[in-house]
């Protein structure tokens, strides 16, 4: 009779956004197309270590499970993904979960990206309508614009970005790649153009486009492929000109 | 509407290439050491010859004040990143490493050259020359330490041209920024060497 | 004179919940906006195919009449008509709001919004992003939310689960306990109106096409405090789902907008069933039908692929670069998830549960019959009757927001409102919910949630699904009422402090049970074939008997639903027989 094929966890837990880190080894028996949330899901059936000992359910956060809502990202063998995707066949064991530490940790997986919405505020991510009433036939756009909006709109701030990113973390105020590409995608919008300015100044203060040091991780974390770098390469170019016009316009 | 944070930062940028150029003029000069200690003589007696009223203030203002504010700037910036190449091990991320980790050799290193062969030699009356050089250099640990020094102020040069581009915005598509890197690596590489082979001269008995 | 600030709370970040928040920070009243998780999040952006609007862009001659009657028709006749023709026709003024707001619609060549075809409609009538509309529309408007919230007008919540409402002496709902999920505190809160916008209760299927989060937990919880439900047995099930062991994920019905063919061997030769079933409509007929007819060919004739209980979607003979262009991200999906490039070979998938028609009773305004709560988007009873037609669900939750949202300040501003309650009372409603989480906390007997949770999504998802059977929704009943007794000896593991995400999953789960029940019952009690709802028992509709809400109270002696059936409004479109076969 073949042995039961398993797979080994290693998970670095926490019990407070206080408490100390630990990790737990956690067995459990293989199946295809497994993936960490599926594994996590198996641990919280019965949340019983590899020797033996019960302990609690390990918390992490999901909601999807289809790469959509970017709940579940945490850091897999050493790199920021989502967990819903991340296939066990894919990965080497034992594999090891834990929290992305650029953040506040909650408890156990479970972090506080809180942050990555205050961002948005920062860059004033939104388009600014007078109001959800009918105002009349709206602008036309470029569909090669759209498209890029489209893709830029893809971001689901689930964090890759910014936990793989050397100079984002709590040594730092970068606001990080994701909100940089989104205000792009607000500047090229027919109305969210007239906030250009605004942006590209709020872009331009402390820990804004600046603090990028071009390590590229970003674009290689992106799990919805978003060309982050050319995007803050294009900020880049859009606030020197923003700076040009800052000096010789007033 | 001013920004200094990004008045600051872009400032670093454009005096690191600014540093660059002075680092590329200062490796032609040490490269007459391959033409022969004579040559490299001459070379640094061309440079004496320069009265010190006009001599000083160079130095002071458009070398020992950029680099200042690079250093201290730089400190601030390096500061900011916490290094993860071994967790992303990609090439731009090792470069970015690469990036701070030489800055912090070379503000020990430069402090170091800059006393012991610009303001040491000068009050102790020291004449500098090929002979001196030569000596001073076949102290083993001495010799790695400075090829180590040159090669990571040529390395912080190339790249810091490489993430110039990407940061004032020239470069923007993937595959040009790909273009780049590789031709500041090449120069990167064709510079250390040409390094290696002046340093060698002061080590190998060739003339 | 500036009007008088109300202060509404809204349960839930999803398209509905934001859109009625929205309408109340327009007209200058504040919101509370409570949520799961992070709006963004929301399961509003799972919808992929796109929203149904009649923008007649096509050169079709396209009408909101005909929308409304395609949706009507969709749903077999047991929609409110009036409110569905209401939805139709706020339709294109909605697209154009969002198209302002900036949702990076797919376009044409000219840069006018893009339509495709949809399920159960011959017109092209859905704009779409991508294959990620909902996705856009969410995050369209959670940024315009977000801008309320730098004027101080929206208070966010995030990760705090709702609990119950708060009601006064006069039964008026006036507020709302919840529980932060990190810190666990639970904590009550005043309003002059309660909107619950918190979607669908999928989970209780065990898997289905839903996020995590869609648990029915707070609809449940209202509904046992006297808050009616409507339609519960009218289950969506979306015939192209990718089965997995965690979750079925979606593969949209744009797929067969774009051209997808749906297929099996039969002799050995690939058989297109539903084309020739349903010659009229093809592979685009509406999603009960189609379900119906894969299970038919798989369970009954035992066709399925490998002999699987699966069948074949197939785009391979349409040009990679088009699929590219409108399904790209799905497909991605995939062959993510599946290791197979969908581009090039016929994609596996079977039906799966995926929507509630029914949901919180409510009126045409969305009041439920709780004065001062009202309802609004997938957690309500409207717009569907017993069938959901693709790209409808969009359209109804935002619409349903701008109804909502400025009927509860409507409310707030003339409604009979009762007495004000006390302190007293409020810390009365708070310590009854934290007893009850310290009940919860202390659970020490033998049972697993988690097991019983299995059990229950197993039965749900075995009896009460595309078939049902009199005999088996009785056997199906009893079955989940035992579980619901074994909840009581249920043991947590986790007695943590911080995000006990176990003890919290213990409350829901006993929401769910007692929502599961109210689906099995009213299915059980209505004896035709209508939409979504099938018995091969009473294969057919029997409009003299049922055409009639099905209405859901609660009995809380002995916690089962006490089912009645109540009239709504069918004047407009005459009922007539469904079917597919022709053209309507």
């Amino acid at each position: 009779m073949a042995l039961q094929k398993t797979v080994t966890f290693i998970i670095e837990r926490q019990d407070s956004p206080t408490g100390k880190p630990y990790t737990q080894e956690f067995e459990l028996p293989w199946r295809p197309a497994l993936n960490v949330v599926a594994a996590l899901m198996e641990i919280q059936k019965n949340p019983v270590t590899k020797d033996g000992k019960r302990v609690a359910p390990v918390v992490w956060e999901c909601n999807c499970l289809e790469k959509v809502c970017g709940a579940c990202m945490m850091v897999i063998n050493g790199k920021a993904q989502q967990a819903c995707c991340a296939l066990v066949d894919k990965l080497k064991q034992p594999i090891h979960l834990a929290p992305a530490r650029t953040f506040p940790v909650i408890r156990d997986l479970l972090i506080d990206r809180t942050v990555m919405f205050e961002n948005l505020k920062r860059i004033q991510g939104w388009i600014n309508v007078d109001g959800t009433w009918e105002v009349r036939i709206p602008p036309r756009q470029n569909p090669n614009t759209a498209a890029t909006a489209y893709e830029i709109s893809h971001c689901m701030t689930c964090g890759c970005c910014l936990e793989a990113c050397p100079n984002v973390g709590p040594q730092s105020d970068f606001i990080g790649p994701s909100p940089i590409a989104q205000a792009y995608m607000y500047n090229i919008n027919p109305l969210g153009e007239y906030d250009k300015a605004n942006r590209l100044n709020a872009l331009m203060a402390k820990g804004g486009i600046t603090s990028c040091g071009n390590s590229g991780n970003c674009v290689k974390a992106c799990p919805k492929g978003i060309k982050l770098t050319t995007y803050l390469a294009q900020i880049n170019r859009d606030v020197n000109i923003q700076a040009l016009k800052n000096i010789f316009d007033h | 509407m001013f920004n200094i944070t990004f008045y600051l930062r872009r400032l670093h940028s454009l005096v690191g290439l600014f540093m660059g150029a002075f680092l590329m003029v200062h490796i032609g000069n040490n490269s007459a050491v391959l033409l022969g200690p004579d040559m490299m003589n001459m070379v640094i007696g061309t440079m004496d010859k320069m009265p010190m009223f006009i001599r000083l203030p160079i130095e002071l203002g458009l070398i020992a004040a950029p680099f200042g504010f690079h250093a201290l700037y730089g400190v601030y910036i390096a500061l900011q990143a916490r290094n993860n190449p071994i967790r992303y091990g990609y090439l731009q991320n090792w470069q970015f490493t690469l990036q701070r980790w030489t800055a912090w050799y070379l503000l020990v290193f430069l402090i170091w050259h800059v006393y012991y062969l610009a303001i040491h030699t000068r009050i102790t009356g020291i004449h500098l020359c090929f002979e001196f050089l030569q000596s001073y250099l076949s102290n083993p640990v001495y010799w790695v330490l400075y090829v180590l020094g040159m090669w990571a102020a040529i390395f912080h040069f190339t790249n810091g041209i490489n993430t110039f581009c990407m940061t004032w915005g020239i470069a923007k598509g993937p595959r040009i920024q790909m273009v780049i890197n590789m031709a500041c690596m090449g120069l990167c590489g064709a510079l250390c060497l040409e390094t290696l082979a002046l340093m060698l001269v002061y080590i190998l008995p060739i003339f | 004179m500036a009007k008088k600030r109300f202060k509404v709370i809204v349960v839930g970040g999803g398209l509905s919940g934001l859109m009625a928040a929205l309408k109340i920070c327009e007209a200058g009243s504040e919101v509370d906006i409570f949520s799961y998780c992070p709006f963004k999040r929301s399961h509003s952006l799972c919808a992929q195919g796109g929203m149904n609007a009649c923008m007649d862009t096509k050169g079709e001659h396209d009408s909101i009449y005909e929308h409304f009657d395609d949706t009507v028709y969709g749903g077999d006749f047991l929609a409110d008509q009036v409110a569905v023709k209401g939805m139709c026709e706020g339709a294109p003024a909605l697209v154009r709001m969002f198209d302002r707001m900036g949702v990076p619609f797919t376009r044409s060549a000219e840069g006018v919004l893009d339509l495709r075809n949809f399920g159960g409609q011959k017109n092209k009538r859905t704009v779409f992003a991508g294959s990620t509309t909902g996705q856009q529309l969410l995050y369209a408007l959670d940024e315009q939310v977000r801008k309320w919230e730098t004027k101080g007008q929206v208070k966010t919540h995030v990760f705090w689960e709702f609990l119950k409402i708060i009601k006064n002496k006069e039964g008026v709902c006036c507020g709302i306990v919840a529980q932060n999920m990190n810190s666990m505190e639970i904590e009550a809160f005043r309003a002059d109106a309660v909107i619950l916008a918190t979607g669908g209760p999928g989970m209780i299927f065990g898997r289905c096409t839903a996020s995590t989060i869609c648990n029915g937990s707070a609809v449940s919880a209202v509904y046992q405090q006297g808050a009616r439900i409507a339609n519960p047995e009218f289950v969506q099930i979306h015939p192209t789902a990718i089965p997995g062991s965690d979750k079925n994920r979606l593969m949209s019905e744009a797929c067969r907008g774009e051209g997808g063919r749906i297929w099996v061997y039969k002799d050995g030769k690939p058989w297109y069933f539903l084309e020739e079933m349903y010659p009229a409509y093809g592979n685009l007929v509406p999603r009960d039908i189609a379900s119906r007819a894969i299970y038919d060919v798989c369970v009954n004739q035992h066709l399925g692929v490998n002999g699987e209980n699966k069948v074949y979607l197939d785009l391979s003979h349409i040009p990679a670069d088009y699929l590219e262009k409108k399904l790209g991200g799905i497909l991605e999906m995939y062959s993510e998830f599946m290791g197979e490039d969908p581009r090039k070979v016929p994609m596996e998938i079977y039906p799966s549960v995926h929507y509630s028609m029914g949901g919180i009773w409510v009126d045409r305004k969305h009041n439920t019959n709780i004065p001062g709560l009202l309802a609004s988007g997938e957690c309500d009873h409207q717009y569907h009757g017993a069938n959901r037609l693709g790209a409808n669900s969009l359209l109804s939750a935002a619409y349903s927001g701008t109804i909502s949202g400025p009927e509860a300040l409507k409310w707030a501003e003339t409604g009979d409102r009762g007495s004000a309650i006390s302190d007293g009372e409020l810390e009365e409603a708070r310590m009854e919910c934290v007893h009850e989480y310290e009940r919860i906390l202390k659970m020490d007997g033998e049972e697993n949630a988690r097991q019983l949770y299995h059990e229950l999504g197993e039965l749900m998802n075995r009896y009460v699904t595309i078939e049902r059977v009199n005999a088996d929704l009785d056997y199906c009943y009893e079955e989940v009422k035992k579980i619901l007794a074994r909840w009581d000896n249920i043991g947590v593991t986790d007695r943590g402090k911080w995000a006990n995400q176990e003890c919290m999953f213990v409350r829901q789960l006993r929401n769910m049970i007692l929502y599961a029940l109210v689906v099995i019952k009213a299915a059980r009690l209505r004896d035709e074939s209508r939409g979504a709802h099938f018995k091969r028992e009473f294969p057919t509709r029997d409009d003299e008997h049922f055409l009639k809400e099905t209405i859901a109270n609660y009995d809380p002696k002995t916690e089962d639903p006490i089912i009645t059936y109540g009239d709504f409004d069918h004047s407009i479109i005459k009922p007539r027989p469904r079917n597919y076969a022709v053209a309507k």
